[in-house]
C-alpha cells in the first residue's frame, strides 16, 4: 500500500506540474527557424529560361523559355513532362503567380498573355494527379509601333488589367501603359477590351530599366538605370508622377539589381548592386494624404547583386540570393529564415504556393526542389514584444490584430499591448480594492467586536466565491450604464465617504465619555452603515450639480455651455470616453480581489502574538497606535502577500473583462477606455484559433506568460508567509 | 488634534517631570475611518446579492398588467393608439442620448424618469417592450379581463380572451361560464400531445438514428455485409416512418383547435391551443394565487428545456450539465487530491524538496482559470481526444468523437483546476489529527497503513469534505475555461440519456455560468433576455453560495473539535 501511495502522490504532485511542461512543449516550435532539405532534381532541357512558376502543390512546375517555350516538369516522377511551344519569340516576360498568367512581349511591339492552367485529378490508386496546360492569347499592338519591349509588366484581376511596357528602338525609350477592361454584357463575361492608353514617358526623365504594375491595377512603377524608382499613379483618366526616390541615395553605387513586389503589393523589395537589401511600404506620411513608398525594413546584405527573387504567395517570406547563396527572408519581423550557399547556381528560384517547397533552376539546366518547413515565420522575439513597422503604417508600432479580412493581411501579433491591458485591469482594480479590503482587514482584526467576527468572515467568503461571470455581466448589463452618466457621483462618493467618516469619528471623540460610551468599541462599523447611506445618497445627487460647476464643454455650434462629463473628459485629456471602461473593470474586478486580500491580510493581522498587544496597550498606547505602530509593521509580511495574491488574481481575472470592456488592445492608462488583457484575448481568440496555427502556439505563449506572473507572484506571497509564521513562533 | 489643548503653554503650572498625555484616546477618528473599508465591503456583498435576489424573483413574479392612457396634447403614440398595454418593469432615469437636451433638463432641475413596459406580442408588434415618459402619461388602469397569454413561439400575448373555435366554428365564447375551464381542459390535452410528441420524436426516433449510424459505421469498417445492413437498414426505416406518421397525426392535432384574442389595439389574432403553454388573467389574482403563479413559474424554469433561442422556456439542460461537470469533477479530484496530500503529508520525507512541491502545488490554485483551460484544449482535447480517436473511432474519423471538446474533459480540466483545494485542504485535516491518536494506534501495533486507513482518515473527512466542497463551488461558477473544452450555447442532447451507453462522455453541454454570457453578450435582443440572465445567475448564486455555507459551516464544526491546531 505504502508503495502505492508513493508512485500515486508523485505521479498527482508531477502530473500538476507536468502543465508547464506540457503548455512550454507547445511554444517552441514557435522559436525554430525554417527547415530546408533537398528533395530531388531533375534534369530539364536547356534554354532561356525567363520564369519559374508551379502548381499549389509544387507537383508540376513549368520554365517559360523566351524562344516561347513553356517546359512541364513532374516532380513526382522526376522527368519533363509536357513542352507547349508557341512558335514565337518573346523579348520580356513577366509572371502574375497570383492569376497564373505569363505576360510576353515581342521585338515588334506587341504583346500577348499566356494562360497557364493547372487540374487536378484522382489516378486508379487514389493519388492526386496534376496536369497542366498553356494557352497563349493572341498578340495585340501596344505602345510605340513596332518598338521592340525590353520590360513588360501586368496587374488586376480578371475584369480589368493594367499592362506597362517598356520599349527601346530608334535610338529613344518610350514607357506606355494599356488598361484592359472586360465589357459586362447580359450573357455572361465578354472579351477583354482595350480600355485606355497611357503614354507615360514624359514623366520619367533618363534611361528606364525595368517596369511594375500594381496588383490593384492603379500604380506603375519603373527603375531607372541611375538607381531611381519612379512611383506613377493613376488619377482619374490619366498617370501622374506621385513619387521619385532613390531606394540607395546613401551609398556609392545606388543602382538597383532586382525590384519586386511582396504578396500584397503594398510593400517593394529593393536588392542593390551590392547586395543591399531594403523594404519600402507604401503608407501616408506625416502632412500627406496620399500614400508614398517609405523604407520600413533593412536586412543584411547579400554578396553581391541580387540575380533571383520570388515572393510566397501566403505571407509576407521572399526568397532571393545572389548566385549561389540563396536567402529566404521574411518581411514583417525583418528576419533570415534561412540561409545557405548552395552547391549550384541559382538563376531562377520559386517558393511553393503552400509556403512547403523551394524551387531552383541553375546553370546547369537542373530544376531543384527543396522541402520547406516554416510553419511559423510570422513569429520572433522581436515581433512579439518589440516595435515592428507593418506595411501601411506610418511608423513602428505595438499592435494586436491577429486575423484580417483578406488573403494578404499581415499578421500582428505583438503581446505588449496585451500585456499593458493586463496591467491596466489589475492597477485599476487594486487601486479600488486595497484601501477598502486593507482598512477592513484592520478593523476586523483590532477593533471589531469579537460577536461579529463569526458573521463578518463567511460574508467575505461568500463574496470570494461569486463567479466571475456573474460580476461581469453585471458589470456589463447593470454597472456600466449607470456609471456612464454619473462619473461626477462616483467622485463626490468618493471624496465624501471618507471625509464623512474622519469627520463624524472627531466630531464623536469631541464628545464627553458619557455620550461616547452610547457607542460600543468594536460596534462603530454598525453605527456608521446610516451615515453610509446618507452620504453616498447626497454624493450621488451633488454629481450633477458637481457636473454643472466642474465639466462643461462649449458647443460648437451655439457657444453654450454644456455640462456632460462624457464630453468633458476628451475635450480637456484628448483620451476617449467609452460606456465599458477600466472604471466598471476596477470596481467589478474589486468584488473578486477585496475578499481574498481581506481574508489573508486579517489572518495575518489575527495571529500577531497577544502578548505584542497586550504589552502595548499596558504601556499607555491607544487601540490605534497599537493597531499601527505594533500590529501592522509586524504583520507587514503577511499583508504583502496578501496584496500579491490579490495581485495574481486581477492579473488572471477572465470573464470579467471579457464582459465589461470593449476588448480593445490599446497601449494607454486612460481609465475611461477600454483594453484587452491576456487572459480574455485567450478566451476570446483561442476558440477560433487553428489546431497547431502560428495563433493557437501565440495564445499558448500568453497563458505561459500569465502561468509565470502568477506562479511567480504566489510563490513570493507564499515563501513570505512561510517566513511570517516561523517569525510569529519565535516571538 | 486635540492634542493641541494639551501643547498650549501653562505659565502657572508648576514644573512637571512627566509630560501630561494627550486628553483624549488618540487616533480614534481614524478608527471610524477604518469602520469605511468594512462597511463598504459588506454594502457590497449585501448589495449585490440584494440586486440579484431582487432581479432574479421578480422575473418569477406575476405582475398586472396595466392601460396606460398617454396625454392627449403629445405627439407619442403606440401602434396609433394613445394607451400602452403592459406590465411595468421599472422606471428608470431616462437615458438622453443627446447630450444638449440633457443638460437643459438638468440645468431646469427637471426629472427625465421613464417607465419601461413589458408590451408582448412580439409577433404583432416586432418589440416586446416600450418606454414611455413619465411625464407624458395622463392615468393607469388594470382591466381585469386581460389575459396574459404564453406561447410556444414569440413569447407572451397579452389581449383579451374572445373565443375557441374548432373547424367547424366556434366552440366557446369569452362571455360564457364554462370558457375557462374549457380553455384549460384543451391546453392541458395540448401539453399531453406535446409531451407525446418529444418523446417520439426526441426519444424514439433518436434510437432509430443512434442504431442506423452504428450499421453505417459497421459497414464503412467491413465488420458487417452490405446486405445484411440493407436488410436492418429497410427494417429501420420502415420502424421509422410509423413513428414518423404518429408524431405527424399528432401534430395536426394541436391545430383542431383555436384560440381567438383581441389584443388591446383592438386587432383579433388566432393562435392553435396546442401553442399555448399557460395563460391567467393578472390582474383578477389574489396574493395566493400570485404565489402559485410564482412557484409554477420558478419550476417551469427549472424543469423546461429553453426556446426562441434560449430566451424563453427553462434552463433545464444547463442546470443537468452543470450537476453533471461537477459530479464527474468530484469524483476525478478526490481520490487524486486524498492520495497526494496523503503521500505529502505522511509518506514524503519532509525537506526542502516537499516543502517547494507543497508551495507549487498551493501556488496552482492561484493560476488564472484560463490557462487550465489552455492546457485542458492542448492537452486533453487535441492531444489525448486525438489520440483516441485514432485508435478506437477512427472510422468515424475525419469527424472527432472525443478530439473535440466534451464533458469528460471538461470535467478533467477542472478537476485539474480544483485538485490543489483539495490538496491543501486535506493536508490540513491530516495535520490537525492530534499526534496522540497516532502515536496510540501505532503503539497498539497498527502499521503505518492501517493507522492512515482507521485513524487518520476518518477523523479528517469533514476537512476533506471542506475541501471538496470549495472545490465544487469553483468548479460550478468558472466559465472561462470551459469556453476552450466543450460547453455549448445549445446541447442537442444531455450527457445522459436513455440510449445506450447511456453515459455520453464525449458529448457537449450547457452550464449555468456560460448560459449567463451567452444569454447576456451573444443574443440579438440582450433586452428580452435580461430577466432570463437574472434568473440563471440568481440559480447560480444559490448553488454556489449554498456550497460555500456548507464549507463553512463544516470547517466551524472541525475547528470546534480540534480546538489545539491553530494558523
Amino acid at each position: 500500500m505504502a508503495q502505492f501511495i508513493h508512485v500515486g502522490g508523485v505521479l498527482v504532485v508531477s502530473a500538476v506540474l507536468g502543465i508547464f511542461v506540457f503548455i512550454f512543449s507547445q511554444i517552441i516550435p514557435l522559436m525554430r527557424g525554417a527547415e530546408v532539405q533537398e528533395m530531388t532534381s531533375i534534369p530539364v532541357a536547356k534554354g532561356d529560361y525567363a520564369v519559374l512558376g508551379a502548381d499549389e502543390w509544387s507537383a508540376l512546375p513549368f520554365l517559360a523559355e523566351l524562344s516561347g517555350k513553356v517546359h512541364f516538369v513532374d516532380t513526382v516522377r522526376g522527368t519533363e513532362a509536357q513542352v507547349v511551344d508557341f512558335g514565337q519569340i518573346f523579348t520580356a516576360m513577366a509572371y502574375d503567380a497570383s492569376n497564373q498568367q505569363i505576360v510576353v512581349g515581342t521585338a515588334d511591339g506587341k504583346f500577348g498573355t499566356i494562360r497557364i492552367r493547372y487540374s487536378t485529378s484522382l489516378d486508379e490508386e487514389g493519388a492526386q494527379k496534376v496536369e497542366g496546360d498553356a494557352k497563349l492569347d493572341p498578340l495585340a499592338a501596344i505602345g510605340r509601333p513596332g518598338a521592340a519591349i525590353t520590360s513588360i509588366a501586368l496587374g488586376g484581376d480578371d475584369n480589368s488589367k493594367l499592362i506597362g511596357v517598356i520599349q527601346a528602338g530608334e535610338g529613344k525609350w518610350s514607357v506606355h501603359a494599356v488598361r484592359l477592361a472586360r465589357k459586362r454584357s447580359l450573357l455572361g463575361g465578354g472579351e477583354l477590351k482595350v480600355d485606355g492608353e497611357f503614354d507615360v514617358t514624359p514623366l520619367i526623365p533618363g534611361e528606364p530599366q525595368t517596369i511594375l504594375v500594381t496588383a490593384q491595377a492603379d500604380g506603375i512603377i519603373v527603375t531607372m538605370q541611375d538607381g531611381t524608382i519612379h512611383y506613377l499613379f493613376r488619377a482619374g483618366e490619366e498617370f501622374q508622377l506621385r513619387q521619385s526616390f532613390k531606394p540607395f541615395a546613401d551609398h556609392q553605387n545606388p543602382r538597383i539589381a532586382k525590384l519586386d513586389f511582396l504578396f500584397g503589393d503594398v510593400s517593394l523589395v529593393v536588392t542593390g548592386d551590392d547586395g543591399e537589401n531594403r523594404v519600402f511600404s507604401l503608407y501616408r506620411k506625416p502632412g500627406d494624404d496620399k500614400r508614398t513608398f517609405g523604407q520600413t525594413k533593412e536586412f543584411p546584405n547579400l554578396p553581391g547583386p541580387a540575380t533571383f527573387y520570388n515572393s510566397s504567395l501566403r505571407n509576407k517570406a521572399f526568397l532571393t540570393g545572389s548566385g549561389k547563396l540563396a536567402s529566404l527572408r521574411y518581411s514583417t519581423t525583418e528576419s533570415v529564415r534561412w540561409q545557405k550557399e548552395l552547391p549550384f547556381t541559382v538563376v531562377e528560384a520559386l517558393i511553393g504556393g503552400k509556403y512547403n517547397r523551394l524551387l531552383f533552376y541553375d546553370t546547369d539546366s537542373k530544376l531543384h526542389l527543396f522541402d520547406l518547413q516554416d510553419p511559423h515565420p510570422e513569429v520572433s522575439f522581436k515581433a512579439l514584444f518589440g516595435k515592428v513597422w507593418y506595411e501601411g503604417y506610418p511608423a513602428p508600432a505595438y499592435e494586436w490584430q491577429s486575423t484580417g479580412g483578406t488573403d494578404e493581411f499581415e499578421p500582428k501579433l505583438s503581446l505588449i499591448p496585451l500585456i499593458v491591458g493586463t496591467f491596466k485591469g489589475t492597477l485599476y482594480a487594486m487601486i479600488f480594492a486595497i484601501p477598502i479590503a486593507l482598512m477592513a482587514a484592520l478593523y476586523t482584526s483590532q477593533f471589531l467586536h469579537p460577536n461579529f467576527k463569526g458573521i463578518v468572515k463567511p460574508t467575505m467568503e461568500i463574496m470570494a466565491s461569486l463567479p466571475s461571470v456573474v460580476l461581469g455581466f453585471l458589470a456589463a448589463l447593470w454597472l456600466a450604464p449607470i456609471l456612464e452618466t454619473r462619473v461626477p457621483s462616483i467622485l463626490c462618493i468618493v471624496i465624501l465617504v471618507p471625509g464623512a467618516a474622519i469627520l463624524f469619528g472627531y466630531v464623536w471623540s469631541l464628545q464627553k465619555i458619557q455620550v461616547r460610551r452610547l457607542i460600543k468599541p468594536g460596534y462603530e462599523f454598525v453605527v456608521f452603515f446610516p451615515i453610509l447611506f446618507v452620504t453616498i445618497w447626497a454624493a450621488w445627487s451633488l454629481g450633477p450639480v458637481v457636473e454643472r460647476i466642474f465639466f462643461t464643454v462649449p458647443d460648437p455650434a451655439t457657444g453654450e455651455r454644456i455640462a456632460d462629463f462624457r464630453l468633458w473628459w476628451p475635450y480637456v485629456t484628448g483620451a476617449s470616453f467609452e460606456q465599458r471602461n477600466s472604471l466598471v473593470v476596477g470596481f467589478m474586478m474589486g468584488f473578486a480581489v477585496i475578499p481574498i486580500i481581506f481574508t489573508i491580510s486579517e489572518d495575518a493581522l489575527s495571529n500577531v502574538p497577544v502578548a505584542l498587544v497586550s504589552g502595548s496597550l499596558a504601556l499607555g498606547a491607544s487601540r490605534w497606535q497599537t493597531a499601527t505602530r505594533v500590529i501592522l509593521p509586524t504583520a507587514s509580511a503577511g499583508i504583502f502577500s496578501a496584496l500579491m495574491i490579490g495581485l495574481g488574481r486581477a492579473v488572471g481575472e477572465t470573464m470579467i473583462v471579457v464582459m465589461a470592456t470593449g476588448n480593445t488592445p490599446v497601449m494607454d492608462w486612460n481609465i475611461f477606455s477600454g483594453m484587452r488583457t491576456l487572459s480574455a484575448n485567450i478566451a476570446v481568440e483561442l476558440p477560433e484559433a487553428p489546431h497547431h496555427g502560428t495563433l493557437y502556439r501565440t495564445l499558448f505563449l500568453g497563458a505561459m506568460l500569465l502561468f509565470l506572473m502568477t506562479f511567480f507572484v504566489n510563490t513570493v506571497a507564499e515563501v513570505m508567509r512561510q517566513h511570517l509564521r516561523d517569525r510569529y513562533k519565535t516571538i | 488634534m486635540s492634542t493641541s489643548v494639551a501643547d498650549r503653554p501653562r505659565p502657572s503650572a508648576p514644573r512637571r517631570v512627566v509630560p501630561e498625555g494627550p486628553k483624549r484616546t488618540v487616533g480614534e477618528p481614524k478608527v471610524w475611518l477604518v469602520s469605511v473599508g468594512l462597511s463598504l465591503g459588506l454594502l457590497m456583498v449585501v448589495g449585490l446579492l440584494g440586486l440579484i435576489i431582487k432581479n432574479g424573483v421578480a422575473v418569477f413574479w406575476p405582475r398586472r398588467v396595466a392601460q396606460v392612457e398617454i396625454k392627449a396634447d403629445l405627439p407619442f403614440s403606440f401602434q396609433n393608439q394613445k394607451t400602452v398595454t403592459g406590465e411595468i418593469i421599472k422606471r428608470q432615469e431616462r437615458l438622453a442620448v443627446d447630450p444638449k437636451t440633457r443638460a437643459k433638463a438638468l440645468a431646469q432641475s427637471q426629472k427625465l424618469t421613464e417607465i419601461q413596459l413589458y408590451v408582448g406580442n412580439k409577433d404583432a408588434w416586432n418589440q416586446n417592450f416600450v418606454f414611455v415618459d413619465d411625464a407624458a402619461i395622463a392615468g393607469k388602469t388594470y382591466p381585469r379581463e386581460l389575459m396574459k397569454i404564453e406561447r410556444m413561439e414569440y413569447g407572451h400575448a397579452i389581449g383579451m380572451p374572445v373565443a375557441i373555435n374548432d373547424q367547424n366554428g366556434l366552440v366557446s365564447e369569452a362571455g360564457d361560464p364554462g370558457f375557462f375551464a374549457k380553455l384549460q381542459a384543451l391546453t392541458h390535452e395540448a401539453s399531453e400531445r406535446r409531451e407525446r410528441i418529444k418523446d417520439i420524436e426526441k426519444d424514439q426516433i433518436g434510437a432509430i438514428n443512434a442504431q442506423m449510424e452504428k450499421l453505417r459505421l459497421e459497414q464503412k469498417t467491413g465488420d458487417r455485409s452490405a446486405a445484411a445492413t440493407e436488410e436492418k437498414m429497410k427494417k429501420l426505416q420502415a420502424d421509422y416512418e410509423v413513428l414518423a406518421k404518429e408524431a405527424g397525426a399528432l401534430r395536426a392535432q394541436q391545430n383542431d383547435y383555436q384560440f381567438v384574442y383581441r389584443l388591446p389595439t383592438g386587432v383579433e389574432r388566432t393562435v392553435p391551443v396546442g401553442q399555448v403553454v399557460s395563460f391567467y388573467y393578472p390582474n383578477q389574482l389574489s396574493l395566493l394565487q400570485r404565489i402559485g403563479w410564482f412557484m409554477r413559474n420558478l419550476w417551469s424554469f427549472v424543469v423546461e428545456e429553453p426556446r426562441e433561442a434560449n430566451t424563453e422556456g427553462g434552463i433545464f439542460p444547463a442546470i443537468f450539465g452543470t450537476f453533471v461537470l461537477t459530479i464527474l469533477m468530484s469524483a476525478l479530484v478526490v481520490p487524486f487530491g486524498v492520495l497526494a496530500a496523503i503521500y505529502l503529508r505522511e509518506y514524503a520525507t519532509q525537506g526542502f524538496f516537499v516543502r517547494s512541491v507543497r508551495i507549487a502545488v498551493n501556488n496552482l490554485a492561484g493560476v488564472p482559470s484560463i490557462v487550465f483551460g489552455v492546457f485542458g484544449l492542448g492537452f486533453f482535447v487535441y492531444l489525448t481526444g486525438g489520440t483516441v480517436d485514432q485508435l478506437f473511432f477512427s472510422a468515424k474519423l475525419p469527424t472527432p468523437t472525443f478530439g473535440t471538446g466534451g464533458i469528460l474533459w471538461a470535467s478533467l480540466t477542472l478537476a485539474l483546476m480544483t485538485v490543489p483545494v483539495v490538496i491543501v485542504a486535506t493536508e490540513e485535516a491530516l495535520t490537525a489529527v492530534p499526534r496522540g491518536m497516532r502515536e496510540a494506534s501505532l503503539a497498539c501495533g497498527a502499521s503505518k497503513w492501517q493507522t492512515i486507513q482507521r485513524i487518520i482518515l476518518p477523523s479528517s473527512i469533514p476537512g476533506i469534505l471542506t475541501g471538496l466542497i470549495l472545490a465544487m463551488a469553483r468548479g460550478a461558477g468558472e466559465v472561462a475555461p470551459l469556453m476552450l473544452v466543450g460547453v455549448v450555447k445549445l446541447a442537442p442532447s444531455l450527457p445522459l440519456d436513455l440510449t445506450p451507453p447511456f453515459v455520453h462522455l464525449e458529448r457537449k453541454f450547457m452550464h449555468l455560468g456560460f448560459h449567463i454570457y451567452d444569454l447576456g453578450f451573444q443574443s440579438p435582443d440582450s433586452e428580452a433576455a435580461k430577466p432570463m440572465v437574472f434568473a440563471t445567475t440568481f440559480l447560480l448564486i444559490l448553488l454556489v453560495v449554498v456550497l460555500n455555507l456548507g464549507a463553512i459551516f463544516l470547517r466551524e464544526r472541525i475547528r470546534r473539535k480540534y480546538q489545539t491546531a491553530a494558523f
